[in-house]
């Protein structure tokens, strides 16, 4: 792997390892448990290596249909496995859906300073 | 303070990056929505991961969640995902 790719890869697990930290650590509060260290850093690692298999997974779905944009509808068949899983992700999907036909309907009336909110939130 | 903070998740921009840097061919791209989804299954294989893990160090009647608790369940959730 070249160097840039792996000073990347560094940066990304640097993220993955913070943001699985502060999950961990609510999770504890909430049950009045401590995550050790290495537990933490073993989920964090292990969540970068599905990225991995995600990523591939997607990518040949995608070029399956003939897409180089991978879509939701790719993502949902990489949820496939679990049937719990694959209806939370659905139903997430169509949660954004309507997020989005709410929005476009706000924009028809008003205009610029819609946008500019909508931007900064997101 | 009486209201929970929000909910901690994956940025969708390091989603992104993420999965993006996995990718074999630097045509294949990722769509916002498509980013946005990925967080949320990103989230739930974490909470699982660490659930699950809990659940186990319980059931040995342990006060912190430890390696060999992570270790046992993780056969399971790599099948389950």
């Amino acid at each position: 792997m070249s160097v840039e790719k792996e000073a990347i890869h560094q940066r990304l697990k640097a993220a993955v390892h913070y943001t699985v930290g502060r999950m961990c650590q609510r999770m504890g509060e909430d049950h009045r448990r401590e995550f050790s260290r290495q537990v933490i850093a073993a989920i964090a690692e292990t969540t970068f290596r599905q990225c991995d298999v995600f990523a591939k997974d997607l990518e040949a779905f995608a070029r399956h249909a003939k897409r180089s944009t991978v879509s939701p509808e790719d993502v949902k068949l990489a949820a496939r496995r679990s049937t719990a899983l694959s209806i939370f992700i659905q139903n997430k999907s169509e949660e954004l859906n309507q997020e989005q036909r709410d929005s476009k309907k706000k924009n028809t009336g008003k205009r610029k300073s819609r946008d500019t909110e909508e931007e900064s939130r997101e | 303070m009486a209201e929970r903070e929000p909910e901690v998740e994956f940025k969708k921009e390091t989603v992104s990056k993420l999965l993006s840097s996995f990718f074999k061919e630097d045509k294949t791209k990722l769509s916002g929505d498509a980013a946005l989804l990925m967080a949320e299954m990103l989230k739930v294989f974490v909470q699982e991961a660490a659930m699950r893990s809990m659940k186990q160090a319980e059931s040995e009647d342990c006060d912190q969640v430890d390696i060999e608790h992570f270790e046992k369940i993780l056969p399971q959730l790599l099948l389950d995902f």
